[in-house]
Parts: C-alpha cells; sequence; structure tokens
C-alpha cells in the first residue's frame, strides 16, 4: 500500500518538474529583464515613472520584463535570487539602498547584467545611472522668483539628504537669479511618502506667507492642498496637472525609459555585456530628454501663466534684459545641447554663510553634485547637516 | 496677526487631522469597552479611505462615499471579530494581520485610481468635525448611562460574570468590533474625500497606529478622546510649524511617547482613571476561569 503511494507520488513529483520546465524552454528566447522596485507601482511618484518605463520598453524591445515592487531597502539580494531563478539575465534595482546588496549580487552572478540608479558603485557587469532633475528645479525657480507677489517661494522637502539639497538649491538659485529678494523657506517632511505630513507641511508654510511650493514628496498632497487657497505650484515627477489646473504652473517629468532603451538596446546589439560595464555610468538629464520640464507632457509651461511671465523683466550676465518667458527658453535651449552652454551651478556661488562653494569660472563635478550638502543663498529654514 | 490668531490657526489644523484620529478612536474604544483589542485600524482605514474614494467618485456623493466606508470598515472588522471571538485567535495577531491585509488588498483594488482628485470632495470643515464630538459625547452616554452600556462594559471586564446573567458575550463583542470597524472605515473616508481629496495606495502613512495609541492616552474614555485628539492632530501639525526651531521628530514621537507614559503610569501607581478593560485582549471560553 505504502509503495504505491511514494511510486504514485513519485512520477507526480516528476511530472510537475517537467511542466514546470516547459514555459521556461519557451519564454528563453526573449531577453528576460528584471524590475526591482523600493516602493508600490502605484506610488504616483519614483516607483511608478520606473514602471511606465518598464511598460514602454517592454512596449518598444523583443524582450520580456519581470517585476518586483515595495522590496525592503536592506533585503535586495533574495529578490535578486528570485528573478534570476526565473530566467532574468538584465536586472535593474532602482533604489539607492539596493546599492551594497546589488554589488553583493552582481558578484554572485558574473554572467547577469546589473544596473543600479542613483547609486555610485559599479562593476564589470554592474553598470549606474541616474535622470536628473536639478536643471530643471532651476527653470522651475526661474518662473517661481516672477510669479511670487509675497516674495516668499515655499519647498516641502523629502528627507535632507544631498540629492534633494540639489534640488532645491538648484530651485532657490533660480528664484534669486529672478527675484534677488525672495526667500526659499524650507520644511521636511523626513518621508518620501507621506500625503498627512506634506498637508500639514504646506499649511506651515501658508501660515509663513508662502505663495508658490515646489516639492519632493510622491503625491500630490502639496499641490492639491495649495490650491485650496489659490496659490501656485510645480509639479514633482509624475503628470499633475490635472489635479490643480488653474494654480500648477510648470514642474519636472521623468523619461526613464530614454536610458532604459538605450541600455538594452546596445545589450541586444552585444554592445553591453556582463564584462564591460565598469565605466558605463548615465548621468542624463535634459540635453538627453531623460527630463522633461512641465507638469504634463508636452505642456512645459501652463498657458495660463505665459502673459505673466512675458511680462515679468530680468537682467541677466549674459543675455542682457529679457523676459523671464524668454529666459526660461532662452535656458532651456542652453542646457539641451551637448555639452551645455549654461549651468544653475557655474561660479562664483557662495551658500547662504557665505562660504566659497563653486569658484568663478567653474562648475560642479558629478561626483560634487551627488554630494551636496550646503544650502544656496535665500534658503530660510532647518537644513540638517549644514557644513 | 496676533498670538491669538497664531493659536487659533494652529488649533484648526489640530481639528482637521484630529478630526480622523477622533473617529477612529472612539471606534477602538467601544471595540475594546467589550474587551476585543483591534489593531487593523490602519487597514481598516485604507480600506475605508479606497472604498469611500471609489463610491463617491463614482457617484459623484462624498457622503456615499463614506457610507461605503462604513460599511467596509465594518465588514473587515467582522472578519477580526470571527477570528478573535468565535476562533479565540489572539487578538494581536488577528488584528496586525487584518492592518496587512486591509494595506495590501487596497492597493490591489486601487490601482488605475491613482492620479485623479475626486472631483465632488466634502469640504475639510464640514459636518464630521463636530459630528464627532458629538458621537463622542453619545458614546460616553451609551456607555455608562444605559443598560446597553452596563453590558457592554460588562464583557469587557468580566466575561464569565455577563455569562452568568445570561448576556451572549460573544455576540456584544461582535456588535461591538464591527461597529468599531464601521467609525475606522469613516476616519479613513474622511482622509480620502475630505482630507486629501484622492486616492494614493498606503495614503494613511500611520495614522491608524496613532488611532491604538490614542484609544489608550484617552484611557478609554470618550469624553477625552475629544481632547486627546485634538492634541495628537495639534502636535502633528507643530512638527512641521515649529520646524525652523525643533526638529520634527520628537513632536511626531510625542503620541507615542505620550501613550506609553500613560501605560507606565497606570501600571505604577494603577491609578483607577487610567485602568483598561479587565479582560481586555482576552479570548473568553465558557467555563474557563
Amino acid at each position: 500500500m505504502r509503495g504505491h503511494v511514494s511510486r504514485w507520488l513519485t512520477s507526480a513529483v516528476v511530472i510537475a518538474v517537467l511542466l514546470a520546465f516547459i514555459p521556461m524552454g519557451y519564454a528563453q528566447q526573449k531577453l528576460k529583464v528584471g524590475f526591482i522596485y523600493v516602493g508600490p507601482i502605484g506610488d504616483y511618484g519614483w516607483t511608478n515613472a520606473h514602471d511606465v518605463a518598464r511598460r514602454l520598453v517592454e512596449q518598444q524591445l523583443p524582450v520580456e520584463t519581470l517585476y518586483v515592487e515595495s522590496v525592503p531597502e536592506g533585503r535586495v539580494e533574495p529578490f535578486i535570487d528570485r528573478l534570476v531563478a526565473q530566467g532574468a539575465k538584465v536586472i535593474f534595482t532602482t533604489s539607492f539602498g539596493f546599492m551594497d546588496g546589488t554589488v553583493a549580487a552582481a558578484q554572485r552572478y558574473p554572467n547577469v547584467i546589473f544596473a543600479h540608479a542613483s547609486g555610485f558603485k559599479r562593476a564589470r557587469n554592474l553598470a549606474t545611472y541616474m535622470a536628473d532633475f536639478y536643471q530643471v528645479y532651476y527653470l522651475n525657480g526661474l518662473m517661481a522668483g516672477a510669479l511670487t507677489k509675497t516674495n516668499k517661494v515655499g519647498y516641502v522637502g523629502a528627507f535632507p539628504i544631498p540629492e534633494v539639497k540639489r534640488h532645491l538649491d538648484a530651485y532657490a538659485l533660480g528664484v534669486r537669479a529672478v527675484n534677488p529678494q525672495a526667500t526659499i523657506q524650507v520644511r521636511w517632511l523626513q518621508d518620501w511618502f507621506s500625503p498627512p505630513k506634506a498637508k500639514e507641511a504646506t499649511q506651515a508654510l501658508i501660515a509663513d506667507g508662502v505663495d508658490v511650493f515646489a516639492f519632493t514628496e510622491d503625491s500630490p498632497t502639496v499641490i492639491q492642498e495649495s490650491a485650496k487657497k489659490n496659490l501656485l505650484s510645480f509639479a514633482h515627477y509624475s503628470p499633475m496637472y490635472k489635479f490643480a489646473p488653474k494654480q500648477v504652473v510648470s514642474g519636472e517629468l521623468v523619461h526613464w525609459e530614454t536610458i532604459y532603451l538605450d541600455f538594452l538596446r546596445k545589450v541586444l546589439a552585444g554592445k553591453y555585456s556582463a564584462d564591460n560595464l565598469q565605466d558605463v555610468d548615465y548621468w542624463w538629464l535634459l540635453a538627453e530628454k531623460a527630463v522633461e520640464v512641465g507638469a504634463e507632457p508636452g505642456m512645459m509651461i501652463n498657458p495660463l501663466f505665459v502673459s505673466r511671465l512675458k511680462a515679468a523683466t530680468v537682467k541677466t550676465a549674459d543675455l542682457g534684459t529679457l523676459s523671464v518667458y524668454d529666459l526660461v527658453q532662452r535656458r532651456i535651449a542652453q542646457m539641451s545641447k551637448n555639452p551645455v552652454a549654461f549651468d544653475p551651478f557655474a561660479g562664483p556661488i557662495k551658500d547662504r554663510k557665505g562660504v566659497l562653494r563653486v569658484p568663478a569660472g567653474q562648475t560642479l563635478t558629478v561626483a560634487e553634485l551627488t554630494s551636496m550638502e550646503w544650502a544656496a543663498p535665500g534658503v530660510v529654514g532647518p537644513w540638517p547637516g549644514e557644513p | 496677526m496676533g498670538v491669538v490668531d497664531w493659536i487659533l490657526g494652529v488649533l484648526v489644523r489640530g481639528m482637521a487631522l484630529g478630526t480622523p484620529l477622533l473617529w477612529g478612536a472612539l471606534g477602538e474604544i467601544y471595540a475594546e469597552r467589550a474587551g476585543v483589542v483591534n489593531l487593523g485600524v490602519e487597514g481598516m482605514m485604507i480600506l475605508g479611505a479606497f472604498f469611500a474614494f471609489a463610491a463617491a467618485q463614482l457617484t459623484g456623493h462624498p457622503g456615499l462615499g463614506l457610507l461605503a466606508a462604513a460599511l467596509i470598515g465594518g465588514m473587515a472588522a467582522l472578519l477580526h471579530a470571527f477570528v478573535s471571538v468565535t476562533l479565540r485567535a489572539n487578538q494581536f495577531v488577528s488584528g496586525l494581520a487584518l492592518s496587512m491585509l486591509g494595506l495590501g488588498l487596497a492597493g490591489l483594488l486601487g490601482r488605475g485610481w491613482e492620479g485623479f482628485p475626486l472631483s465632488n470632495p466634502l469640504p475639510e470643515r464640514s459636518i464630521l468635525p463636530p459630528l464627532g464630538a458629538l458621537l463622542a459625547v453619545a458614546i460616553w452616554a451609551l456607555l455608562y448611562h444605559t443598560r446597553w452600556g452596563i453590558i457592554l462594559r460588562t464583557v469587557g471586564e468580566s466575561p464569565a460574570a455577563a455569562d452568568a446573567m445570561g448576556i451572549d458575550v460573544a455576540l456584544v463583542r461582535y456588535l461591538a468590533v464591527v461597529f468599531g470597524g464601521m467609525l475606522a472605515g469613516v476616519a479613513g473616508g474622511f482622509l480620502s474625500v475630505a482630507y486629501r481629496p484622492s486616492w494614493t495606495e498606503g495614503m494613511t502613512g500611520g495614522i491608524g497606529w496613532i488611532v491604538v495609541a490614542l484609544a489608550i492616552f484617552a484611557s478609554w474614555d470618550p469624553l477625552r478622546a475629544i481632547g486627546a485628539a485634538l492634541l495628537f492632530g495639534t502636535l502633528f501639525h507643530l512638527s512641521f510649524r515649529l520646524q525652523a526651531w525643533i526638529p520634527p521628530e520628537p513632536l511626531q514621537m510625542m503620541p507615542f511617547a505620550f501613550t506609553i507614559l500613560v501605560l507606565a503610569i497606570a501600571a505604577r501607581w494603577g491609578a483607577r482613571a487610567w485602568r483598561a478593560p479587565e479582560a481586555l485582549g482576552l479570548p473568553y471560553l465558557r467555563g474557563e476561569r
């Protein structure tokens, strides 16, 4: 009796194993690409943007994609193991906190191609990539400086880390380039995503007299909240124009697919392999079209604000006196060239304490940009880690 | 802009966040008075938030959204009641599981509902804040001045005695937990149809846990919950308002620090005013002592 059962079980297991292998053998014809996300794909921010890009990649290239969402930052390795076991030959890990786990996995799987977003550690089979917003924040700042009536613009920041500080500083430099009297009031959330915190931070800034808002938080809360008082705002990361069509001026949009498509085309063409990624680092900006100015794709500036921006004039050292609208257009054109003809962090720049941070005639290197801790002039508010 | 204006401004903000806190806490207090801890508040709230948003968006009536939130909150709580009352499983584990389940389920169902503002939201200063205060008074009167209140509290203090009196302990607990869940659902609904107003996955952002702490901090007293909710809401707002002078973390920790303090005082000095219902967290099995 027992013998019968075990024989029956054995054959069942054998059949199950065989069945399990059939779809894998079939699917291996297409390149399998895995994505590891730190948040849920519905976060309407960072992870959502990567997932939108993943779907575009799957439409445009002969690849099959897999993804895992909401992966805790310290525990990326088991998820990489899973994707490798599922046949992934290229794996994108899309959060800074995945860096060390990705480095370790890249050593264990020398034949798999890895790419890590926003980090700085590379290996022969591990590239890095980032689509950065600092130029776009500068452009948003130019507009904010022209549109504020109270001369107080606000910024709701996620964490006081170099990435957010760089964007905040670029924004502040833009504001001050147009409106030297304006201040940039800052509140920190200590969270990437927290609608309740973003809401109360916005309320606190409104109480301080701020009338134009920018932010780093993965929901449209700041826009919705400031719009209730008819105050202006700049969208962050996702198309948020529809949340306040009368108050959203512009914003930042990301196109991760430009990087993913470029990278994977080179993998498919055999240009990138698991042997030659040591120096592959994508730091893509406006010129590469990895980022876009606007709160809705294709709409750089909300038409409602064009006349006000055309009426405001500004004096610049290099372009003479012109309208803020024209200045924004000229700067976009300058920064869309490769190499760029203008950089927001072109010296001389002193920080808010008066320390010279960028000498005249120089700009910052990528390494200096990604480790920025100082606060630009005009920034008012707490600044943890200020040198 | 005088000091009075400043304080009034802060209190108005405190009330805005205090409203969902109060509704949630009243529900939790009600259930805990019958002896059932429900740590699933976060899950019930997020389900309430999603269903309220979806219903309000589809029908155009935020009131119907809140009704949907109450229903889903009650249904989620029914699950907790079944597991913890009928199956007599550990209430804490069941509640935690409900939180996870709610967050996951709401996230799954909410796919595709993100990225749209609610077309017809409820104003933040609507009927809900005063209604919450009225509800607190009503629940207080119910608990201390009605026969049902005595029954409910007896079930929470001494289910064996209640059983001996011929009270159906399981039924009372079911009703209390489900009603509590309905209030938690409304609290979540308030977030998505009035406070935000839109839907995003995980939008409750831990408010459910503040609610659990608040029920303890208010020492299971609905009237004290009014003041406690206002205090916690105000502290949360102040953590941003005062950020130029005080780092935000200590102020955001305050609700939990206060709660631990209250628990410690109650445990050390056995202060009567801060005593938990005797049978809180204990499943009841007839014949067991």
